[in-house]
């Protein structure tokens, strides 16, 4: 009975005095990522991204720290998609003598993420969230080499206005926000920008995440002669959107959903009426920044397609601490800290990085659309694989 | 070993703990806490009283909410604490009144329906993530929190035995055995069960409370997640249900074996786990505390070498 209870308690002691420094000459980073629960797919990415980058980084032969070149060695954890296991396993890493954390996949798993790093003062690098009020906190710790959304919505009104003659713009808009911190923060910045670049809001209505029905949105978006529709849904949403959109015979020029269409599950279950879709996702396989193509190259070998979407941010993070930890000349995380804030990189695979006090980089935003069923890079133009796809073709003629 | 002794040692080997150990297993520690607190209060009214409570993490969620709210905002943190375990009672007796005056499976159903609404509303009205600002992050510390879920789990596993060895704990088994007989001989059932769910409704919500003061941040919505109702039941049936010590003993192995996996086997730890705990519940039906009984009989069974 109680002796189970005393018992146990010796094995957390016993736990406790097991997880102890390991070898020298290594370089320590560890990854709270998802693998399993409702992130898996994107923290399957994100993985790869750093996996790839830390093979390329031991190839060349590691990371010179003070005379020394040590080889990096990453410790992958997953926590089920649950922020308490984000917690407790970054806690974990916390006492393998890492020198930085990368970050893993979701928003809310980010902010329970950053807010340990603060805790315990060690640098932490993430991609694969682009909320911005996560670096509103005045952290120290936390360094995003990924647009954000400010970014998000000035390019977005940029790239249209960079392809179309002014009397071709789709100037009346409409904004489907989610009901989360991001979907408000997004519909806010949006509606914002949107009179200095030409454009008007003539509706804005809120969802709650996981909603079957959209038609009420959808309607009273055709009602106001919706030209432009602007969303951030999760992929099902985002599929729902669409759907009803067609069922409602409602044909906006153009629309940008941020999120849904990044998985290539997007084609396949929507066909051709996914296609014109828009979408940022923070980077494309065809960016021609250096190293982007050889990444890219070897994912089409080991995987059978060119890199993710969230490959490319996730090697540059590997970059980013590496060169950090480089600068730094020691593994004393302050210090470490320290260099990434002056960071100066000009080439990593997302383009150059630098960091604003507040942790973000103003980083490359990428537009990609859905054209004949894959995607292709349209914005910035200097990279695009196609031109812009525009007007939409009304949902009955495809 | 007397088992007031064996428990004596284990709370304060656990009280030593942040003397001898880093942060990780402090966190550990104080999962492991958190969690005899959730599963202990499930016990209390579904392994004594024989009420299957599916909304637990209702009690949990608001507890915690209320005691977030009241401590970000410069209330006392005890104070705080104590206002959530309030609100969480309060919510019991209203989910109480009316489904546990029925029989049969309503009362599931009704705690279930409350925690998933509970769970849609707050999600609906609440979608920002509740984060510690900075500079009550740079003042964080583990220990004192470590120390507040050791006394709560204390305090509900204290209550829980004394419930156990009182005239109302034998009311509670007697509900659990037969409702009509329990009616019967004298058992006033509806205000036994009512009881039963407040004190567990407000222990809940004293461990919600806990992790609200914990955990750095999070969504409303996940404070309601049914993940807190399923781990506790789980808890509760690997340790042994309707025991003093088969909570503590299944949270301390549910949540140390999980982390363990997790930090050695990546992603098929998930796997493994679900595998350890398919065969611990088939070959200790009665829980873990119960392996001493099994191991004795299994050794009478062998036959005496001659």
């Amino acid at each position: 009975m109680a002796r189970s209870t005393l018992w146990v308690s010796l094995l957390v002691l016993a736990l406790a005095a097991g997880s102890a420094a390991g070898p020298a000459g290594v370089v320590k980073l560890g990854a709270v990522i998802p693998l399993t629960g409702r992130f898996a797919s994107g923290g399957a990415q994100v993985r790869t991204g750093y996996e790839m980058a830390v093979e390329d980084l031991n190839a060349r032969g590691g990371v010179r720290v003070g005379g020394q070149s040590l080889r990096v060695e990453l410790t992958i954890l997953d926590d089920e998609s649950d922020p308490t296991k984000t917690v407790s396993r970054m806690e974990a890493l916390a006492q393998q003598d890492i020198a930085a954390y990368l970050g893993g996949f979701g928003s809310d798993l980010h902010a329970a993420a950053a807010a340990v790093a603060e805790k315990n003062r060690i640098p932490y690098c993430g991609v694969a969230f682009a909320l911005w009020g996560i670096h509103q906190r005045g952290y120290k710790y936390l360094f995003s080499p990924f647009p954000k959304s400010p970014e998000l919505a000035i390019e977005t009104y940029r790239m249209l206005n960079g392809y179309l003659p002014p009397d071709q713009r789709p100037r009346r808009v409409a904004i489907f926000a989610e009901r989360t911190d991001w979907g408000r923060e997004m519909a806010n910045l949006w509606s914002i920008r949107s009179t200095e670049f030409g454009y008007q809001v003539v509706f804005q209505g809120e969802y709650t995440v996981g909603t079957r029905d959209m038609s009420d949105l959808v309607l009273r978006a055709k009602a106001a002669g919706a030209e432009l529709v602007l969303a951030v849904p999760t992929p099902p949403d985002g599929i729902t959107l669409v759907r009803q959109m067609k069922e409602l015979d409602f044909n906006p020029k153009a629309y940008v959903l941020i999120r849904a269409p990044d998985a290539p599950a997007w084609g396949q279950s929507l066909g051709k009426d996914g296609d014109y879709t828009l979408l940022m996702p923070g980077w494309h396989h065809a960016v021609k920044f250096p190293g982007a193509s050889e990444l890219s190259a070897k994912h089409q070998q080991r995987f059978g397609r060119p890199a993710d979407v969230l490959v490319g941010p996730s090697y540059a993070c590997v970059q980013v601490v590496a060169d950090a930890i480089q600068r730094a000349g020691s593994l004393d995380r302050e210090r470490i800290r320290e260099a990434m804030a002056s960071t100066n990189l000009r080439a990593t695979v997302v383009g150059p990085v630098r960091f604003r006090p507040d942790g973000t980089s103003p980083v490359t935003t990428v537009v990609v659309q859905w054209q004949a069923g894959r995607q292709e890079l349209v914005w910035p133009r200097q990279f695009a694989t196609r031109p812009l796809a525009y007007p939409a073709t009304p949902w009955r003629s495809r | 070993m007397n088992p007031s002794v064996a428990a004596a040692a284990a709370v304060a080997l656990a009280a030593a703990l942040p003397w001898v150990a880093g942060d990780a297993a402090v966190n550990w520690g104080l999962l492991v806490l958190l969690q005899v607190t959730v599963a202990q209060s499930w016990n209390l009214l579904g392994g004594y009283g024989g009420q299957v409570n599916l909304g637990h993490a209702a009690f949990f969620g608001i507890g915690a909410l209320v005691t977030r709210g009241l401590w970000v905002q410069g209330t006392p943190v005890v104070g705080a604490l104590v206002a959530g375990s309030a609100a969480a009672a309060v919510a019991g007796l209203v989910v109480g009144l009316p489904s546990l005056r029925l029989r049969g499976p309503y009362f599931a159903i009704g705690t279930l329906a409350m925690a998933e609404i509970l769970r849609i509303v707050v999600g609906t009205t609440l979608p920002e993530v509740s984060a510690l600002p900075s500079d009550l992050i740079t003042g964080y510390r583990l220990v004192p929190r470590y120390y507040l879920a050791l006394a709560l789990a204390v305090l509900s596993t204290a209550v829980v035995w004394r419930v156990s060895c009182s005239r109302f704990g034998m009311g509670l088994v007697a509900i659990r055995e037969d409702e009509w007989v329990a009616e019967t001989v004298g058992v006033d059932t509806y205000r036994h069960k009512l009881a039963a769910l407040l004190l567990s409704a407000a222990l809940a919500g004293a461990a919600g409370g806990a992790f609200g003061y914990y955990h750095l941040s999070f969504y409303p919505q996940f404070v309601f997640s049914p993940v807190w109702t399923f781990d506790a039941v789980l808890m509760v049936f690997l340790g042994g249900i309707g025991t003093v010590w088969g909570p503590p003993v299944g949270a301390t192995f549910f949540v140390l074996l999980r982390e363990a996996l997790a930090l050695r086997l990546t992603e098929l730890h998930v796997l493994v786990f679900g595998a350890v705990f398919v065969v611990v519940v088939l070959t200790l039906p009665g829980g873990l505390v119960d392996v001493a009984r099994v191991l004795r009989a299994m050794r009478v069974r062998r036959p005496q070498p001659a």
